[in-house]
């Protein structure tokens, strides 16, 4: 029932270089931005012809762990999170006094606290950046100049607790996986889901925050744990695109696996979104590195430590099962 | 709308995307040969291939279609065109996305292709793709321009090509459509439906600029391709975004006559409203006036779209359907020696041979 | 356990087994283990990227540059395509039926939407239409999959060919026929045996390697290449006694005459056994067929009643008794021609054992039955008793697809129907062949357009129809029909338009084009203006900025445009001393061309002319430059497009002038209509979104102090 059945064929689209650490690709797919240990960046374009690298430029003195591309309304942009808790804004840009390059509109030095993870949104023009950090702590961005990556504006801060008055101690955090409602339109409220990999169990719930107008503050919606689950680690979370649902898909990986939400699309009475726990989907065995939602949200796709790719689908009557696996760890020529 | 006589279409797959097509002028009725510009995305590869066409009077419905050879390309062909050389040689030229031109030579026998003089990899003729390339009637020099707001000449010498900038805007302003009218006057096109003139013996080149803001209304567009008669060289007619076809005469300045397109008229439904992707004198539609028309007069047009339409247009007279397709026709070509002959560029990687007889283009 | 889901969650409806283990793929990237991360995207359609990475070295990668070996790389990054299918068509030609079937898919959808419209007309007259429209949108479709027969015209009449030479047979083509016979075409319905056995003859080849036509088929290349004496060879007879259980008399007939008693030198030692060969020649040829016609070519003596047939074939049957039972039999000395003849004689018999022998597959049996045991089979659940016994008797026959297909037509199971033409079959066959299976069939007509809540309120056609168009997306060139596909989806075609759209690439305009002709023709204006606004930023950020303030005033984007009417306006007054200008003015020509008020940045063309002025000014121009200059700035503050934001900056400049040693240059009327205008700007001032421009503090005090001398000296001088 799917359009995902069988795989057969396979076409390699760039070799990486030594020391790549981490990569990410553009809006279309055609451009990959590979991180490398040596705080390198390097930019692949798989265009109309054969895929080629077409820069590559020294962006961090420590290594680079994950890279974000900005939205496309934005331009050819990426971010850069640097080992050493430093993040930067790069762009491609070119005219007449200079030729095409990728200049740094932006670097956020690093503190005590380093960033963890970071992804933008754009709500009604605007463009919006949530910064999770080791400490517990998220900052929301808001961009000023559409077309300047160095004007930002502080717009919130919090921590991922559900309830804001009680005092925690400092947590440390791991790893931190943000995403965003990928619904665009002016209707929509601006809302995000995070979870953190933490020794405070209080931080690692995944909560979906929405940002509220009327008192321009951001609040948790829903928490996607039940409630024996709720100090879970969190390895990584993915918010499938709607194309029509009445309800909102949103998967997140455990240490106990795939958890698939579904969450409701209209606040309840106490304004909290309704939430239920379709299926729980087990496989890789170990950590979730990465989930990956299709274009019509109906194919997740899964990688973990187990060097393997997993698809997962639901059928006709809404059971999760695993279609296909693609095997990453194999000797081959 | 006006019909059509008896048409014979066929259509050739090439399970390759056909990003433009043309006549290679031959030198027998026998043989003709057609410059392909074909794309195959699984592979990733470009070329330009030479086609022979053989239509068979008394069978049209199945004419042949042989390759004969083929080019690989570096990169995805933008546009072609092609010539006689005094030699006579075939020429053919082409310019591709990532900024090359070449000139391929084509045997007009066999319609092997014999040599080829490229200009690549060289940042000073474009800096990105060139969108629109035209060659001199004699195959002795090229006008280039490019989305980056040059305008080059390229002048074809023995064993290579040299070429000179005429223009330089630096991306302020981009181009999308060249035609030459004279060895000395050609004329570009570009964004919001704005033409130039150019003269190459008057200083900075640029004489006249038609200004595309003659739509009352919030329409505007791109210019997609440009015709200009050798008879009537003061006169460009223009293909562009929206279904919009208009005649500009340089006598008359700022004032366009409009052909088709969604302003014309707001009562009558325009042959198109999608993107004219070529224009072309149709030399074979005999004008329905010809002994009253005066030199004001725009002699009939045809035209292909992003719909699919063929068709043919003159001033004041209903439009002339000759396709609908249901996928794009992105490229069409007219046989300059036997006009009743069209080759056309299909979306769904074919390409198509309309053949129309000679009685039956009449009006009714 | 891995893969399994641990809340299976309670079946309401009896579905296939969707849930089984899953299918591993190994990728083969070239990448030695061990594999450090994997990372994912979907970039195209159902295009996956995968990249594995290595371990990074310990010590950072900084310096020596090393030897280049295998182990220097640091990763692959390869696409995978999921739902390849099957090799059975070529990449070119899927998408050469992809396009031939858009416009019957079309046609289909737009007929379906003005009979729903139509309530005057009744329900089995609409119903009678509809099942017209299906039966044409079938038939296209059918010759878009190829035609197996050569028209027979063409073919030279060779007595040593057997079989008449087909294009190769194609499992999609075999498919839809089962389809079209059993669910669209109901004029056949009242010989369905014969239906089918036309259908065997196109593609018997399909069942398994070893079929009666890959005997035959063997059977006529012996026969060319050798000169042997047909009737001592075996084959010659199994091929013969298959070739009639099939119903392929023709091809019986031509075998027949090849037996070496028609030989001329034998005519006088065989005459009996020529006879008897000849005799079953004549009984095979007029063999009486339950159908309307036959193809040219085709042996068989039709009959369109079920009376006169069966009167025909009783005695037709009785003759093939006589002869079994005759005499001559004992007069032919050929031991195998004996055999063979008789063989063929129990196969019309409808013997059942001789059938089994004389057939390979299942279906084969199945089909000798209709033509030898039962030709008056009818309804499914006959057909289908019949298929399970035919099962049991050659149980040792591969099941496929095309099998599974049948069983699933013949079991009335509409589920297991679709389950295997997407297994087998893939997503076009699908979205395709669901019209044909709801033509006439209620139960299948629910299933397929009941809404369900789990798929996200949708039907199980739609879903079908989203999956198709998203292989279509998986490739740039067949894209561009997704959105037909989509458009025919009520609920989530359009979600899934917009995100396919937003997810083009932007980079030449062609493509920018194509994709707004199919916002337009589905009325999707924040998708276009979003794609427009992609493009309008890619170009302005690549050097390119006439494009990109194009493409951001299609997209009517004031806010990136007021961004970049300030950075015009900076650099206008920055380079309006320098030749560089002229560079601006097409750009400025580009953009006074807009109507409307977004972008509507005509002004610079006065501020051009203001500036120029001014320059003169400071060059020590004499007083008509000064007029001049004013006269430029009064249109611009009068001027209804100049950005109130540049008020301040213009009059800024002026100050100089205003303070005109030898006369006031403006006159009261004008001084107060720029005193207006600056007392509006200070209330705007205390306005939250007011933004301070790079201008000195004391600016607005500067202006405000030499608009009062002007006014002063203008009251004197108009006094």
């Amino acid at each position: 029932m799917s359009a995902h059945q069988t795989s057969t064929m396979e076409k390699e689209v760039a070799t990486l270089e030594k020391g790549a650490l981490c990569c990410s690709w553009n809006y279309c797919g055609q451009r990959l931005a590979v991180g490398f240990v040596d705080g390198s960046v390097s930019i692949h374009d798989n265009l109309d012809s054969a895929s080629s690298c077409s820069s590559k430029w020294k962006a961090h003195a420590s290594s680079i762990n994950n890279i974000v591309w900005l939205p496309p309304e934005f331009g050819d942009a990426i971010a850069c999170i640097s080992a050493d808790g430093s993040m930067s804004l790069w762009e491609e840009v070119e005219d007449d006094t200079q030729p095409l390059k990728w200049k740094m509109c932006k670097l956020f030095e690093s503190s005590n606290v380093t960033v963890l993870d970071l992804q933008f949104g754009v709500y009604s023009t605007s463009l919006k950046m949530v910064v999770a950090y080791s400490d517990g702590h998220v900052k929301v961005y808001e961009l000023l100049d559409p077309l300047e990556l160095n004007k930002w504006q502080l717009q919130a801060e919090f921590q991922n607790v559900i309830d804001s008055v009680l005092r925690f101690g400092k947590p440390s955090c791991a790893k931190a996986s943000i995403a965003w409602n990928p619904r665009r339109g002016e209707s929509q409220q601006s809302s995000f889901v995070l979870g953190f990999n933490s020794d405070l169990p209080q931080f690692n719930s995944s909560k979906i925050w929405e940002f509220e107008e009327d008192h321009q503050r951001w609040l948790p919606v829903a928490e996607l744990a039940l409630p024996g689950d709720k100090g879970d680690r969190v390895h990584a979370v993915a918010w499938a695109p709607n194309i029509g649902r009445p309800y909102e898909v949103i998967a997140v990986a455990t240490c106990k696996g795939i958890a698939i939400w579904h969450v409701g699309l209209n606040p309840e009475s106490d304004g909290r979104l309704s939430t239920e726990k379709v299926a729980l989907l087990s496989g890789h065995d170990g950590e979730v590195w990465q989930l990956e939602w299709d274009v019509s949200g109906l194919t997740l796709a899964s990688t973990g430590a187990d060097g393997m790719v997993r698809l997962w689908q639901s059928n006709v009557n809404g059971v999760w099962h695993e279609e296909a696996a693609l095997e990453c760890n194999g000797m081959q020529q | 709308m006006a019909r059509s006589g008896d048409l014979h279409f066929h259509r050739f797959p090439q399970s390759k995307s056909v990003d433009a097509v043309r006549w290679l002028s031959p030198l027998s009725a026998f043989d003709r040969f057609v410059a392909a510009a074909v794309h195959d995305t699984d592979a990733a590869s470009s070329s330009l291939e030479i086609h022979s066409l053989t239509v068979d009077a008394a069978d049209p419905n199945s004419p042949l279609f042989d390759l004969r050879s083929s080019w690989s390309s570096p990169s995805r062909i933008s546009s072609l065109r092609s010539s006689q050389t005094p030699h006579k040689h075939l020429v053919a030229a082409a310019s591709t996305l990532a900024g090359s031109l070449h000139l391929l030579f084509v045997d007009p026998v066999d319609g092997s292709i014999d040599s080829e003089l490229s200009i690549a990899d060289d940042r000073s003729l474009h800096a990105g793709p060139i969108s629109a390339v035209d060659l001199q009637a004699g195959g002795q020099a090229c006008v280039s321009v490019g989305e980056d707001g040059r305008v080059n000449l390229v002048t074809v010498g023995e064993s290579r090509l040299d070429h000179q900038r005429v223009h330089d805007s630096r991306g302020l302003v981009s181009y999308m459509a060249a035609r030459w009218a004279s060895p000395a006057e050609f004329a570009t096109g570009g964004l919001g439906f704005g033409v130039q003139w150019w003269d190459q013996r008057k200083p900075g080149g640029l004489v006249s600029q038609f200004k595309g803001n003659w739509a009352r209304g919030s329409l505007t567009g791109i210019v997609h391709s440009i015709d200009i008669h050798p008879s009537r060289k003061h006169i460009c007619v223009v293909g562009g975004s929206s279904g919009t076809v208009f005649a500009w005469d340089l006598r008359l300045q700022q004032q366009p006559i409009l052909l088709s397109g969604v302003s014309l008229n707001e009562t009558t439904q325009p042959i198109s409203e999608s993107d004219v992707w070529e224009v072309q004198y149709d030399s074979y539609t005999h004008s329905s006036n010809i002994n009253s028309a005066p030199s004001t007069r725009i002699l009939p047009i045809m035209m292909c779209s992003e719909d699919g339409i063929l068709a043919v247009l003159e001033q004041g007279e209903e439009p002339i359907e000759l396709l609908a397709e249901n996928c794009a026709i992105n490229a069409f070509d007219i046989d300059p020696q036997n006009p009743s002959d069209v080759i056309c560029g299909l979306e769904w990687e074919s390409i198509g041979i309309l053949t129309r007889s000679r009685e039956t283009m009449v009006r009714y | 356990m891995p893969g399994l889901a641990s809340d299976p969650g309670d079946s309401l409806v009896p579905f296939l087994p969707d849930v089984r283990d899953p299918v591993v793929y190994p990728v083969r990237h070239g990448v030695n283990p061990p594999i450090f991360r994997v990372y994912v995207s979907w970039t195209r359609g159902n295009f996956l990227q995968v990249a594995c990475l290595r371990p990074p070295a310990a010590e950072p990668a900084g310096g020596e540059e090393d030897g280049v070996s295998d182990e220097e790389i640091g990763g692959k990054v390869v696409e995978v395509k999921l739902g390849a299918g099957d090799e059975e068509i070529s990449e070119a030609q899927r998408r050469r039926i992809a396009y031939g079937s858009v416009p019957a898919f079309a046609l289909l959808q737009s007929r379906k939407n003005s009979l729903a419209a139509m309530s005057r007309m009744s329900a089995s007259s609409i119903r009678t239409e509809w099942w017209e429209h299906v039966l044409e949108y079938s038939r296209h479709i059918s010759d878009l999959l190829g035609n197996p027969m050569l028209p027979s015209s063409t073919v030279i009449e060779d007595p040593k060919m057997i079989m008449q030479p087909h294009e190769e047979p194609t499992t999609l083509k075999a498919a839809w026929q089962l389809m079209e016979i059993f669910y669209v075409d109901k004029l056949s319905s009242t010989w369905l045996p014969e239906r089918l056995v036309d259908w065997l003859a196109d593609y018997d080849s399909l069942l398994t390697e070893t079929t009666i036509h890959s005997k035959v088929e063997g059977l006529q290349k012996r026969l060319s290449s050798l000169k042997v004496v047909v009737e001592d060879d075996p084959e010659y007879w199994e091929g013969m006694s298959g070739a009639l259980a099939a119903g392929w008399l023709d091809a019986v007939v031509k075998l027949l005459r090849l037996h070496g008693s028609y030989q001329l030198e034998q005519l006088g030692s065989r005459e009996t056994e020529n006879g008897l060969v000849e005799a079953v020649a004549v009984l095979v040829s007029t063999m009486p067929r339950m159908r309307p016609h036959l193809p040219a070519g085709r042996l068989g003596q039709c009959y369109k009643t079920k009376p006169d047939f069966i009167k025909a074939w009783e005695k037709w049957r009785l003759h093939i008794s006589r002869l079994d039972s005759s005499t001559f039999w004992v007069q032919c000395s050929h031991h195998q021609t004996r055999e063979g003849l008789r063989n063929l004689l129990q196969i019309m018999l409808g013997n059942i054992s001789n059938l089994r022998a004389a057939t390979c597959h299942w279906m084969e049996l199945f089909i000798s039955h209709f033509l030898y045991i039962r030709p008056l089979t009818m309804g499914l659940d006959e057909f289908h008793s019949l298929a399970q016994k035919c099962m049991q008797l050659k149980s040792s026959s591969s099941s496929n697809g095309l099998m599974g297909l049948f069983i699933g037509i013949l079991g009335e199971n509409p589920e297991v129907v679709l389950a295997e033409c997407s297994k087998t079959l893939g997503p076009w066959m699908v979205a395709h062949a669901m019209e044909l299976l709801t033509v006439d069939n209620g139960h299948a007509d629910i299933l397929l357009h009941e809404e369900r809540y789990s798929l996200g309120d949708i039907s199980i056609e739609e879903l079908h129809r989203l999956v198709y168009a998203q292989v279509l997306s998986s490739h740039p060139l067949t894209w561009q029909i997704a959105p037909t596909y989509l458009a025919s989806c009520p609920k989530q075609g359009l979600g899934l338009l917009e995100i396919l759209l937003y997810k083009q690439p932007v980079q030449h305009y062609q493509m920018i084009l194509k994709n707004l002709e199919i916002c337009r023709l589905y009325e999707l204006e924040n998708i276009s203006s979003s794609i427009m606004k992609i493009a309008g930023t890619y170009h302005w950020k690549h050097g390119r900025k006439g494009s990109g303030v194009y493409w951001l005033q299609q997209a009517r984007d004031e806010v990136r445009l007021n961004k970049i009417a300030q950075q015009l306006f900076e650099c206008i007054g920055k380079s309006i001393s320098d030749d560089s200008f002229k560079q601006w003015e097409g750009l400025i020509e580009l953009l006074g061309s807009q109507v409307g008020t977004a972008g509507g940045l005509e002004f610079l063309h006065k501020y051009r002319d203001f500036k120029r002025s001014l320059q003169q000014v400071q060059d020590g121009s004499p007083v008509d430059a000064a007029r001049q200059t004013m006269e430029s700035l009064m249109q611009l503050m009068k001027n209804s497009s100049t950005p109130q934001r540049f008020w301040l900056p213009l009059l800024h400049d002026s100050v100089k002038l205003l303070n005109w040693k030898a006369q006031p240059l403006l006159t009261v009327s004008e001084t107060n209509l720029l005193l207006n205008k600056l007392q509006e700007l200070s209330m705007v001032k205390l306005h939250p979104d007011f933004c301070e421009s790079n201008l000195p503090p004391q600016a607005l005090s500067s202006v405000r102090l030499a608009l009062a001398t002007n006014l002063g000296r203008a009251v004197l001088e108009e006094c």
